[in-house]
């Protein structure tokens, strides 16, 4: 606090403050991304404790779960680990943009976008060869419902990430300049980390 | 703002553009000032209001007869009851609390604006017009137990619209307080009102985000072949946790927050340890937690807990009551100490010469304690088996309708007397104009007289007779009594608690008719900038602050200046330049 501002001594005046000023704590941001991750965390956790829940009630010698399902496992593990791979990626990006290295942080999210891409067309892939028809069962329906949660969160991911790399792109890197590409890069760890969750459930332990 | 320009502005002193707002009505289709957003949320959430009210009016009085329906029919039965919830809930208790915040929270944290405003007005448009297509849904035989097959789906997708358009709002009232804190306003020094958004923000967030991942599988399910839902009957049991306890004290939170402000400027005193005010606030919050695994525990899960229930149910109800009963007695103490304070003026708030808005204040506190009470009681008696609840075909008290005198006593107790609170207390720096006093008390007795009518019938009908909350499966039986002890009683008490509506609702117009005339009609006298001796900073802006945000910084070195000024001689500076502010 300002000397000025100490030792002045007077009887407050309501009235006399037009104004709250500008915010000096420039981590907005990253905190309101945060916030959306708690709330995203909490949506993918309800819709796997869902489908945990029935997988548990029906969870008898005589019932068929899966419906005759075969899951491509090393398909979807590929996919996996393109997604972590593209984690390394987006951090690289946000190192080099906080570091001033413009060259760096559009080389790291251009792969990491395509990486992302390339995830998409994995996923798909094996989905399409499951063969997965909605309607035909009660795992058809929740392992559809959950994985197009998890595709909906990467897919916001993915906009966001390009988003706030066309704002790197107009100039925005630099050590203070850099927190929007590192909020991005946060929701990407956890679209990461919720597909990697939904993938263990539903197509490791099923 | 962005933060590159925030810092930009830091780093070369430079003041900040002001933002042009639209003065007239058609600005508030494009507004992104926090004022008039919360002014929106305000105002629409009473009319739900009034729409709950009313509904709730008639599935009460439906229940006044043991021969079945009186008023409705088995299919607008539950509709109304459904959309009761809905519109109690997400129309009226969490938006009405969201808008307050979004107006007063900036101003009480020294902030220009709401964190990303334009996700504020997003948040407000968008659970307007998600509301108004559940009230579509719900008119064209829609709804979570409907006959139209895709106005049930139309529900979903508005009830999921409402959902994250307030959790965008709750978001950004969480950033507000988190971040954009004036210099020198720490965490631990943040007005009690400030204090408890941050709480329920943050709560809203974790629990509410629940609901949207159910949302999409009861989606999927509902539109390829029910396999699970049983029917339409399997959504609401799975989504039904949002409208009950413990949840709904996540909602009253800021009842506490508005609660604390009002006694604190009466009693002329800081609490002697802030650290517990603000502790047994986020006690209430974080005890309200939990509550969508109600299904998974009561229902699917039930093997998997294995008796467990009734301890997690007893730990949680318990929680809350010691948050809440924690918080009054502290509050209570600073009164006593302060007993024989001054006035700093004749228009200040005091004990001895109570308005409206100590009065509401006082009563809301008092709502919610007793709630926790009940809830306790309820819990405790179900897992203990006291009467033989719960054993031997006998109804858990969670399932009758027990459960709707503590909707009655959360909704109507603590939820509109805050709003009342809130509205008389921050009248002045919202709309400029101070309510009528006269009008105030008549709406306190009239809400607070009904609420007690609309907790103890229900509550002592589901104690006494069994009568069920709602049938999931089957809700003609909700109406039917042939099973229970004695239908007499069942049908009597029902008419008490939809009396007991009746006088709210009475008294949510009067609310309306006092800000039509004091604040519509410009009956209400003008008010200075800190009529009632308020001690946040909110009161050191004039009232109302002007449209659009400013470029010069507040400096606030606690929550409360106008008292540090009173007790110290010290003095908040007016303004100080962009420049004096630390990197």
């Amino acid at each position: 606090m300002s000397e000025t501002t100490m030792s002045a001594v007077e009887t407050p005046q309501p009235g006399r403050y037009v104004v709250p000023g500008p915010p000096p704590r420039p981590r907005s941001q990253l905190v309101g991304t945060g916030f959306a991750i708690a709330a995203g965390s909490m949506a993918v956790a309800g819709a796997l404790g869902h489908y945990m829940a029935r997988r548990h009630i029906l969870d008898d010698p005589g019932h068929d779960w899966l419906a005759g399902q075969s899951v491509p496992n090393p398909q979807l593990v590929y996919a996996l680990i393109t997604l972590l791979v593209s984690v390394v990626t987006a951090h690289w990006a946000h190192w080099a943009s906080q570091r001033g290295e413009r060259g760096h942080t559009w080389v790291g999210m251009a792969i990491t976008l395509v990486m992302g891409f390339a995830f998409f067309n994995m996923v798909m892939y094996s989905l399409n060869r499951m063969e997965v028809e909605l309607g035909a069962g009660e795992w058809e329906n929740l392992a559809f419902a959950v994985t197009g949660l998890s595709l909906a969160i990467l897919i916001v991911g993915m906009f966001y990430l390009g988003l706030m790399t066309l704002r790197s792109l107009g100039g925005s890197v630099g050590r203070d300049r850099s927190s929007p590409l590192g909020s991005a890069v946060f929701f990407w760890d956890f679209a990461v980390l919720a597909w990697a969750a939904t993938w263990y459930v539903v197509y490791v332990v099923k | 703002m962005t933060d590159a320009t925030t810092e930009a502005a830091h780093s070369t002193g430079s003041a900040v553009a002001p933002q042009a707002e639209d003065p007239t009505a058609f600005g508030l289709l494009n507004t992104a000032d926090h004022k008039r957003i919360g002014r929106l949320f305000i105002g629409f959430s009473l009319l739900f209001a009034v729409a709950g009210a009313v509904t709730d009016a008639l599935v009460r009085f439906d229940l006044a007869s043991d021969s079945g329906h009186t008023v409705l029919n088995l299919e607008t039965f539950t509709q109304v009851f459904m959309f009761t919830r809905d519109a109690l809930v997400f129309g009226m208790l969490i938006p009405f609390f969201l808008g307050v915040a979004i107006y007063i929270v900036p101003l009480q944290v020294g902030a220009p604006n709401v964190a990303f405003a334009r996700a504020a007005a997003l948040s407000f448009w968008g659970w307007l017009v998600s509301f108004g297509v559940l009230v579509g849904a719900y008119i064209g035989n829609g709804g979570p137990a409907g006959g139209w097959d895709a106005g049930v789906r139309l529900h979903m997708l508005a009830l999921a619209g409402l959902v994250m358009s307030l959790i965008i709002g709750a978001i950004c009232v969480a950033v507000t307080t988190l971040t954009m804190r004036a210099p020198g306003m720490y965490m631990d020094r943040t007005p009690p009102f400030a204090w408890s958004a941050l709480v329920t923000a943050s709560m809203l967030v974790v629990s509410l985000g629940v609901v949207l991942g159910q949302l999409v599988l009861l989606y999927i399910d509902h539109s390829y072949g029910r396999h699970f839902l049983d029917g339409n009957y399997g959504i609401w049991p799975r989504i039904d946790w949002m409208y009950r306890t413990p949840q709904l004290f996540i909602y009253v939170v800021p009842v506490l927050g508005v609660a604390a402000e009002i006694v604190l400027a009466a009693a002329r005193r800081w609490v002697f340890e802030p650290l517990a005010l603000y502790f047994t606030m986020g006690l209430v919050g974080l005890f309200g937690f939990g509550a969508w695994a109600n299904f998974g525990i009561a229902g699917e899960g039930a093997d998997i807990v294995d008796g467990l229930e009734g301890i997690v149910l007893v730990g949680l109800y318990a929680g809350a009551l010691a948050g809440v009963a924690g918080l009054l007695a502290l509050l209570g103490f600073t009164v006593w100490q302060s007993r024989n304070r001054p006035r700093p003026h004749p228009g200040a708030v005091s004990w001895k010469r109570p308005n409206t808005a100590v009065l509401a204040a006082f009563g809301a506190g008092k709502f919610i304690a007793v709630a926790a009470l009940v809830g306790l009681i309820g819990a405790g008696v179900d897992w203990l088996n006291i009467a033989g609840r719960g054993v031997d075909g006998n109804a858990p008290l969670r399932f009758t309708t027990w459960v709707t005198g503590q909707q009655s006593l959360l909704i109507y107790g603590a939820g509109l007397m805050g709003a009342l609170a809130a509205l008389h207390w921050w009248a002045p720096k919202i709309w400029g104009r101070r309510l009528s006093e006269f009008v105030g008390w008549a709406s306190f007795a009239a809400i607070g007289g009904g609420a007690v009518l609309a907790w103890l019938g229900p509550t002592l009908s589901g104690a006494f007779t069994e009568q069920p909350q709602f049938v999931y499966n089957d809700p003609l039986l909700t109406t039917v009594y042939d099973g229970l002890i004695d239908h007499s009683a069942a049908e009597g008490l029902s008419v008490v608690g939809g009396v007991g509506v009746i006088i709210v609702l009475v008294g949510v117009g009067l609310v309306l008719l006092n800000l039509l005339v004091s604040v519509g009609m410009g009956k209400g006298a003008e008010a200075d900038a800190d009529p009632w001796g308020g001690l946040t900073p909110e009161w050191l802006l004039d009232s109302p602050p002007a449209l659009g945000q400013s470029a010069s910084l507040p400096q606030l070195s606690s929550g409360t200046p106008l008292l540090d000024a009173e007790l110290n001689g010290s003095v908040v500076p007016a303004e100080r330049e962009p420049s004096e502010v630390p990197a």
